[in-house]
């Protein structure tokens, strides 16, 4: 974990301190609701449907133990004893009120969190991988950049007012758990054949009513020309980005006008240009963010556990979890624990006090013993939360939805619940694989639809709420946009055409093919008559 | 013969109000109901000069559901009832005939049932 230095500290007790005056401001009438909303928008304070909502940044989705406590603390106090996780490895809270917003970041300050920048057009906090740390893949921490990032971002002077809100993902893995090309800057980092380290930059991906994968325009930038070039790439969109209009505003669509090699043209000649020693982190800084996320002591344990083997023989359940939620760690006698959050209940202490949020909306605990894995099984089942789910059909990425957004067209999370109930059996949903099905309650495209091997994505039909369905993308390193199934169907359609979606592919399936896989070979028609059949 | 009723969010804690002949109430069943579509303005009006005590005041438009008023949108519904996946919280916990008239009545997804906004696709 990354520890608070003063001047961590001291910007967001400031900024808690700052917005405390423009909230009694408000409440006194000095500031009209025109000049206010901005200024609560800058502290991630949204009024949605039934109330205010809070969005809270999860630094690159990592969170200690300690402020998971503090998270459930503001739950229970300013909240109704829950919050969302996002697919950008961000919590919001949806029952805060005003007059206690204020209280509530200084309960976020006090165990070194905050809500700035999670809204409006600026940089937002990064994505990064939820195994960052822990896996053998890497080839780096990547959260040590994700750092280095967010601090080089947050008030930065320039870049407060983009054309469009402005989001990054770091992965230092081959299998991308960031969702990457969706991003609006995606970044790998990699070795090249000299061994040394640089980041493939893509720019211009994006979801929302435009999705586009993004481009790569520079494969392979030395590492300590990060932000000197991240700073490039912001002054061509700054000045060339659409800000006449909204749905032309985002980079992608930028860089879809100029075409990728223009673009990177104009970000090398800016690049070119530029002071980059002034901008790039001095070897000296890296190393002091590199300390700051100090040390996991882990202990030097055979890479078999008797204890784990033993149990797993004798506990089915346990095995089961171990199958779909344990993940290899890159140190002996560790694993990886995914928590399936599709299921509710409370997180119990294990893993070296360390918790991240993934963009699948779940936990991962990056570090815990072999030994220990029976036991955290077993506080898991204890607490709800020991769903053998992780990538199957019931573990679904769902947008709030209309239960809470007030921009949605339809409700999301009703429809992954009857998904997920369909496919409760977890044989059933073992028989059928990695499933990732991924819902929107309107074309925004919160809940990533545009990747999901099936994606719903909630329509207005004449006044009904109705779904849209699109097979074949992915959000991975083989990341597509799907495609659309055909006309939408109404509410209470989606789980049956869900279902024969499956079915088609069950009966298409060769060897150990994904849904994607099969999907990918032999493209709409059989699932198109799947689902239609009875229509034609 | 048009009906609607004034809503908004109270501005200290964000919950959704309803204009009750001078006042906010938090239950919709408790909302005037506007059959003469001046009244309504003039309420508006009203609503738009207490920038102290609500958010966005606007007006809906309503239509009967086994004789009682229901928002036509959905999404005033789910104002008015509260989180779908949530059946005990928000307004519908209480209960009664006008929040079970407002769970059964369908139709109306679209996401603004703000008078004069709503524009469904033929
Ligand atoms: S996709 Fe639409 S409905 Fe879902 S959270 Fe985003 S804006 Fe709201």
């Amino acid at each position: 974990m990354y520890r608070y230095d003063a001047i961590d500290k001291s910007v967001i007790e400031d900024r808690a301190a700052e917005f405390r005056d423009q909230v009694a401001r408000r409440l006194s009438g000095a500031l009209t609701e025109d000049q206010f909303k901005p200024l609560r928008l800058m502290n991630g304070l949204y009024l949605q449907l039934h109330g205010y909502m809070l969005r809270v940044a999860i630094p690159y989705g990592s969170l200690s133990a300690n402020q998971l406590r503090g998270l459930a603390r503001i739950g229970r106090t300013h909240d109704k004893g829950y919050g969302h996780f996002t697919t950008r490895q961000n919590v919001q809270f949806n029952w805060i009120k005003l007059s206690e917003a204020p209280d509530v970041l200084d309960a976020l300050a006090e165990v070194d969190l905050h809500a700035i920048q999670t809204s409006g057009n600026c940089i937002r906090n990064t994505t990064s991988d939820p195994c960052a740390g822990a896996t053998a893949e890497e080839v780096d921490d990547p959260r040590v950049w994700c750092e280095a990032i967010r601090q080089w971002s947050t008030l930065h002077p320039e870049f407060g007012y983009l054309p469009r809100k402005f989001k990054i993902a770091v992965t230092a893995s081959a299998q991308d758990r960031t969702a990457a090309k969706v991003h609006d800057i995606g970044l790998v980092l990699r070795r090249n054949r000299e061994g040394q380290l640089g980041f493939e930059v893509m720019v211009g991906g994006g979801m929302g009513r435009t999705p586009y994968l993004g481009t790569t325009i520079r494969q392979h930038l030395p590492v300590n020309h990060l932000l000197s070039y991240l700073s490039a790439v912001l002054r061509v969109y700054n000045r060339h980005g659409r800000r006449d209009n909204i749905y032309k505003a985002r980079i992608k669509i930028l860089v879809a006008a100029l075409g990728a090699e223009d673009f990177a043209r104009q970000v090398d000649a800016e690049w070119t240009a530029m002071d980059r020693q002034a901008v790039d982190l001095p070897d000296i800084e890296l190393a002091r963010i590199r300390g700051a996320f100090g040390y996991v002591p882990f202990a030097d344990l055979p890479p078999v556990s008797g204890v784990f083997e033993a149990a797993r023989k004798a506990d089915p359940a346990l095995a089961r979890f171990a199958r779909n939620n344990v993940k290899a760690h890159k140190v002996a006698g560790y694993a990886i624990v995914n928590v399936s959050l599709k299921a509710p209940g409370e997180v119990p202490g294990y893993g070296h006090s360390e918790v991240r949020v993934t963009h699948e909306q779940n936990l991962v605990l990056p570090h815990v013993k072999l030994d220990d894995l029976a036991a955290v099984h077993a506080g898991l089942t204890a607490a709800g939360l020991a769903a053998s789910n992780i990538n199957l059909a019931s573990d679904i990425i769902a947008c709030p939805g209309l239960d809470y957004c007030a921009l949605a067209n339809t409700r999301a999370i009703p429809v992954a619940q009857s998904i997920a109930r369909r496919f409760a059996e977890p044989d059933v949903a073992e028989s059928i694989g990695e499933l990732k099905i991924k819902i929107s309650g309107c074309i925004n495209a919160c809940g990533h639809h545009h990747v999901g091997h099936i994606g719903i994505l909630g329509v207005d039909k004449k006044g009904e709420e109705f779904f849209q369905l699109t097979l074949g993308g992915s959000g991975a390193e083989d990341a597509s946009l799907g495609d659309v199934l055909g006309p939408a169907v109404a509410y209470d359609q989606v789980t049956p055409a869900v279902d024969a979606l499956v079915e088609a592919y069950l009966r298409e399936r060769r060897g150990a093919e994904r849904f994607l896989d099969t999907y990918r070979r032999v493209g709409l028609a059989p699932f198109k008559a799947a689902v239609y059949a009875d229509a034609h | 013969m048009s009906l609607a009723a004034l809503t908004a969010s109270n501005l200290r804690d964000g919950e959704v109000v309803f204009w009750a002949l001078g006042r906010w109430a938090p239950r919709f069943a408790d909302a005037e109901l506007f059959d003469d579509p001046e009244l309504g303005q003039a309420a508006l009006i009203l609503a738009k000069a207490q920038s102290t005590v609500v958010v966005d005041p606007y007006l809906i438009d309503l239509e009967l559901e086994d004789g009682i008023a229901v928002p036509t949108s959905y999404r005033e519904r789910v104002r008015a009832l509260g989180p779908t996946i949530h059946p005990e919280m928000g307004k519908q916990a209480e209960g009664g005939v006008v929040i079970q008239a407002l769970r059964v009545h369908s139709g109306g997804a679209r996401s603004s049932g703000r008078l004069g906004l709503i524009r469904l696709k033929k």
